[in-house]
């Protein structure tokens, strides 16, 4: 059912690059800014080569070997000339620091603001859809798609875009350059060019293939830690220490073995991108040394076509690097697009009613219910319970009390007949106003992390300090709280742990009391409790049932007993109900039930 | 934690002795690498020199096509030189960086395997396998191109400035060189400031990652309290901040490319200045001049290089204390000094005034515990959750150790027994039924490692798991968890009893092992043990009656005392704990067989 899920993410393909694109849009003035800047970059790193050149060229070609008797005046205005290269030159260095910083900046921000939009869409969209969704894509995959994937996509905003245009216009500017120094000795030098680029992509490509096989490798060796370092004892057990060992020893080796391949690969690129700089050195030296002596060039010229060669090698390289990135980023968008276009299961008609309360009267009629199909949890059962009634729920695992609880709240949709609170059809009452004015509180009580305070008023900043403290007083949680080191300010870790089962139990009563429900769901806990705070919780539960409708999942005889109502569940349906003494004396189920689950307590 | 390794960081990478070790065992690799190394680095500086030259010829026109040709084929074989030679020390260095790293990794497992219990309580996982991936990488950055930079920074570094100053002009190196010194500086300045940003961002990563964890697994909670749009609005504040540190961090990240381009073009505009002044004053040639600025770009590399160099050591430093922390972890649970002298281990089983406490905590788990089987009973334990049960059987397996003189098998001290032997003799199914994500086949075949497929076929069939493992596809070659099937806690249950019967142990232990196995299964199961296991010894723990009623013996643990023992019939009779247990359990049955 998981891999069901998640196979849903069809085949995107152009759709997510226009899906992608659209996210930037809102930005693209800046997106022309950053280029209009990276443009001027270019040419002035294109431009200090030709400094250079000009340097020799105008001042210092006299100079080549020291025999000629320049005089001083020459030799002064040359000095100056020179020094005044030197400058433009560093005022170049200095535009080029601060363009490209700001320019890097302006990305980088544009596409940290992207990445924020899309995330803000993503758990928005999530943690609307239906509780099923929850139960049947593991959690972690999840938080990975929020967090992970849109990571992944920071790279196309802030690099991708601009720099493919960028190593565009450096080829193209060293090309037109040096095609308007010397259009034959340019087209010779371009020889090499086929080559760095075949070789460069090659590179890429085997480099990206080894890379994912080491990502491969390192996640086998880590799943092999994780999984023995927590199955230890049993290879301790079973005396297998050699033998695992020798396995690990294994895959510790295919590990070394990939980083080799990658290690011999990255050892050819370098060398070999020297020698093509050295071979398009040599074509310059040995053509243009020949134009020389014919006097077609200068020497400068040599020299500014020696600089551009070596500057040919980086665009090409970073051409191969964003293609990748974009490749990997498709990936990451087709995986969160794929949550994006998950419907939520369960719709809200437009004209539902909001109702600021409920008197507190349900029905179910002829309700059958299904999480799979054909597989019916809930087979035609039909009841009443009205407004103020208690009513306790009773019967083994499975038999479908807790479906009754979470088909109240409206997790799930039922498949034939009618829930209906207050004679209104639940699927007519907007979603917010039901369960708003449902309290429900869990068998497992989940605790955030944060503080006592946090986890009794949730994220309502409108619930009071005083209404907190005179909610857990009522519901007798605040004996306990009252004694922690900081009283309702006592940090709570994750999931609550260093409280106990029936702490937690009080914390979850005074969260659902300060929010004032009209009718209450609860799914009594079955863990140890010890006998002081099970005294107040069932006082507790006694002052918080009374007057209100409450549906009960009880595993206590005294709640049981105090119920209005009791119904016995057995597989799906309904077998007896009535009250206490009318169903022990009927000896059935609920008979038998109680001399097992009770008897031992009197 | 962390304070702890800080306090001893004083200690410096290449102190230590367990590095020292592995440098010497690697020295050829490392001098070769470093001999190639500082031969590429060597050529390297060639190349400027003989174009340099070259450009003085030409400009001089003075010059035949002979010698353009003969500065071609050197240029041509320098750099076959330096291909040769770049291949050599990264396969030296890198190469050997890798197989240090191997070797560590294979230690710190090795070492693991000796780890009892306890340690594993102490330290999730996680934590271990950061230590042995993350940490050890930064141990292997040392070793590598740590090591590397090293040589380069010193040899290139070197090389190049020994030409500069004697070739061309001390002077003019000076002017280069005292701005590229702000590189090193920088890396160095930068490379910290960026490592704590880092380290922020990630903080607010994992932050992020756990707020999104947490508000999906109480989602109930904030559907049924309405609480959607608050906890997007607590989310937005998370993304935020995820927002703002990185941004943090890249405002460091994207200076320090443009920073090291603004010093070195600095450097370059100096020498322009400078170099072109002497050029023209004739103190250097123009030759001389274009070489001197291809140097200069050639020191760009070696300083950013020493920055690195000094990051690199620092955190490999770090990160070791933290690996040798896994390797000098002590052993806990060993063959003891007076060990008895033998190679056989039957079954029976003595314990006298056993009282035990987990390390590290006040809780007495057993009380003065005392029982004795002989060799080919079976006994039954039974017992609430938490009354001990499983702690007595590990106790025996001595995943923790008890005290001396309190349990014996065979007679022996439990501590005198080697632990490979008690273990080789000991089978056990354990409550969690951890199985590998391996074949089902090696999953049975885990103690045995012989690979006959019968002897595998029989355990199966005699633990009734047989005919499941036939009906999937692949059959004994079917991978269990995650990347394969996922087995029922049932279907778990058996497969781990057959990876203990094929081991036909003197002791076979089950623990809560067939709790997951409907009763006409578990029925099955019981008879097979009861004709397969003749004259060995069983210790069965159950909640249920049925699991355990034809023991020889039969235990009532209640809060870590033995409160009852007998027979099945001799504690129905007693109406106690055990009868009241037995009691529950029948009208349990029939309420299953109702309808």
């Amino acid at each position: 059912m998981i891999k069901k899920n998640f196979k849903n993410n069809k085949k995107y393909g152009n759709t997510s690059y226009i899906r992608l694109l659209n996210y930037a849009k809102p930005h693209t003035m800046k997106f022309i800014f950053a280029i209009l800047i990276i443009l001027f970059i270019v040419v002035i790193e294109l431009y200090q080569p030709v400094l250079i050149g000009d340097v020799v060229d105008k001042f210092l070609v006299h100079y080549g070997i020291a025999e000629s008797n320049i005089d001083t005046n020459l030799n002064n205005s040359n000095i100056i000339g020179v020094v005044k290269i030197a400058l433009v030159y560093f005022a170049s260095v200095v535009a080029i620091f601060l363009l490209s910083y700001a320019q890097a900046i302006i990305l980088s921000r544009t596409g940290q603001k992207i990445i924020y939009n899309i995330r803000m869409e993503l758990f928005n969209h999530l943690i609307k859809l239906p509780i099923n969704f929850f139960t049947n894509n593991p959690i972690g995959k999840l938080v990975t798609r929020v967090t992970n994937d849109t990571e992944a996509l920071n790279e196309m905003y802030t690099s991708v875009i601009v720099n493919i245009l960028k190593s565009i216009f450096v080829l193209l500017g060293i090309v037109i350059t040096m095609i308007t120094y010397n259009f034959k000795l340019s087209l010779l030098t371009f020889t090499v060019i086929p080559f760095i680029v075949i070789f460069t992509f090659t590179f890429e490509k085997i480099s990206k293939k080894i890379h994912r096989q080491i990502r491969n490798k390192i996640s086998s060796i880590n799943a092999f830690i994780s999984e023995h370092v927590s199955g230890m004892r049993i290879v301790q057990v079973f005396a297998v220490e050699k033998e695992i060992f020798d396995k690990f020893d294994n895959e510790n080796e295919n590990l070394r073995k990939e980083h080799m391949k990658q290690l011999f690969t990255f050892s050819i690129y370098n060398p070999t991108n020297f020698v093509l700089n050295i071979t398009a050195v040599s074509i310059l030296i040995w053509f243009g040394s020949k134009m020389v002596l014919e006097g077609t060039i200068t020497v400068g010229t040599i020299v500014i076509f020696q600089r551009y060669i070596s500057k040919f090698f980086e665009p090409i390289q970073e051409l191969a690097e964003q293609l990748n990135i974009v490749q990997s980023a498709m990936a990451a968008s087709e995986r969160i697009f794929g949550i994006l276009d998950e419907e939520p299961e369960i719709k809200e008609d437009s004209n539902s009613i909001e109702l600021k309360s409920f008197k507190g009267k349900i029905e179910f009629k002829n309700v059958w219910f299904s999480y799979k199909e054909n597989e019916w949890i809930l087979k035609d059962v039909s009841f009443k319970v009205n407004p103020g009634e208690n009513v306790a729920f009773v019967g083994a695992t499975g038999a479908g009390k807790t479906t009754i609880q979470n088909l109240i709240c409206r997790y799930y949709d039922i498949q034939k007949g009618e829930i209906l609170i207050d004679d209104i059809n639940i699927k007519d009452i907007s979603l917010t106003s039901l369960r708003k004015n449902i309290g429900q509180m869990l068998q497992d009580v989940f605790l955030f992390s944060g503080n006592v305070k946090s986890n009794i008023r949730l994220l309502n900043e409108n619930i009071t300090d005083e209404e907190i403290i005179e909610s857990s007083k009522y519901v007798n949680a605040d004996n306990f709280i009252s004694k922690l080191s900081e009283v309702y300010d006592t940090h709570v870790i994750e999931n609550g742990a260093a409280f106990s089962a029936g702490q937690r139990q009080l914390i979850s009563f005074a969260r659902t009391l300060v929010f004032k429900p009209d009718i209450l769901i609860l799914d009594e806990a079955t863990a140890n409790i010890d006998t002081e705070t099970e005294v107040l919780i069932q006082d507790a539960l006694k002052k918080l049932m009374k007057g209100r409708t409450t549906l009960i999942v009880a595993h206590r005889l005294s709640t049981v007993q105090n119920s209005d109502k009791i119904i016995v569940m057995h597989k799906g349906e309904i077998r007896e109900e009535g009250n206490h003494q009318e169903l022990l004396s009927q000896k059935g189920i609920y008979y038998k039930l109680y001399k097992l689950q009770y008897e031992q307590a009197l | 934690m962390n304070n702890k390794i800080k306090s001893k960081k004083t200690t410096g990478f290449m102190k230590s002795n367990y590095i020292r070790a592995f440098l010497k065992k690697y020295k050829f690799n490392y001098l070769l690498g470093v001999i190639s190394l500082i031969v590429v680095d060597i050529a390297q500086t060639r190349v400027p020199i003989i174009v340099g030259s070259v450009i003085d010829q030409i400009e001089s026109k003075n010059f035949h096509m002979t010698l353009i040709s003969s500065v071609i084929i050197k240029l041509v074989s320098i750099s076959i030189a330096i291909y040769i030679g770049r291949i050599a020390w990264r396969f030296f260095i890198f190469g050997t960086g890798r197989s240090i790293e191997k070797d560590i990794r294979n230690d710190m497992f090795l070492h693991l395997e000796k780890m009892s219990s306890r340690y594993f309580q102490d330290n999730t996982p996680g934590e271990i396998m950061a230590y042995m991936t993350n940490d050890l990488e930064a141990v292997r950055m040392v070793l590598g191109p740590g090591i590397l930079f090293l040589i380069d920074v010193l040899a290139m570094g070197t090389i190049t400035l020994y030409s500069m100053i004697v070739q061309i002009d001390p002077l003019l190196t000076l002017a280069g060189v005292v701005p590229l010194l702000l590189i090193a500086v920088s890396v160095r300045i930068m490379g910290r400031e960026n490592r704590k940003r880092f380290r922020n961002k990630q903080e607010a990563f994992a932050e992020l990652s756990k707020f999104v964890q947490e508000q999906l697994t109480g989602i109930k909670v904030i559907k049924s309290f309405v609480q959607e749009e608050k906890t997007i609005d607590a989310f937005e504040r998370n993304v935020k901040r995820t927002y703002e540190k990185n941004m943090h961090l890249i405002k460091i990240q994207s200076l320090m490319h443009p920073f090291m381009q603004f010093i070195s073009g600095l450097a370059l505009a100096v020498a322009i200045g400078y170099g072109g002044y002497i050029t023209i004053k004739q103190r250097i040639t123009l030759g001389d001049f274009t070489a001197f600025i291809q140097y200069l770009s050639m020191l760009v590399w070696p300083m950013v290089a020493t920055g690195m160099t000094i990051n690199i050591f620092a955190s490999g430093a770090a990160s070791l204390e933290r690996v040798e922390s896994i390797l000098n972890e002590p052993v806990e649970i060993k063959d003891s000094e007076n060990l008895s002298n033998i190679d056989t281990l039957l079954g029976s089983i003595e314990v006298k005034n056993l009282n035990y406490k987990y390390p590290n905590t006040e809780n007495q788990v057993l009380k003065n515990i005392n029982f004795k089987i002989e060799k080919g009973q079976t006994l039954g334990i039974i017992g609430r959750t938490g009354s001990g049960k499983t702690t007595l059987v590990t106790l025996l397996l001595r995943l923790f150790d008890v005290d001396k003189n309190t349990v014996f098998i065979n007679g022996e001290d439990l501590l005198n027994i080697p632990l490979k032997l008690l273990r080789e003799n000991i089978g056990y199914v354990p409550q969690d039924n951890f199985l590998f994500s391996d074949t089902i086949k090696n999953n049975i075949d885990f103690g045995v490692r012989k690979g006959e497929m019968d002897k595998i076929i029989e355990a199966a069939k005699d633990s009734v798991v047989h005919e499941n493992i036939i009906d999937f596809k692949d059959g004994y070659e079917t991978v269990v968890g995650e990347r394969g099937v996922v087995l029922s806690g049932g279907q778990k249950q058996r497969i781990s009893i057959a990876r203990a019967l094929i081991k036909n142990p003197e002791i076979l232990i089950l623990d809560d092992s067939v709790s997951a196995v409907d009763t006409d299964t578990e029925e099955k199961i019981l008879k097979h043990l009861n004709e397969k296991r003749k004259g060995k010894t069983n210790i069965i723990i159950a909640h249920r009656i049925s699991t355990i009623q034809n023991s020889d013996k039969i235990i009532v643990l209640d809060d870590g005392k033995i409160v009852e023992s007998g027979t099945h019939k001799e504690l129905v009779h007693k109406k106690g704990l055990y009868h009241s247990i037995y009691e529950k359990q029948l009208l349990e049955k029939m309420l299953e067989e109702q309808k």
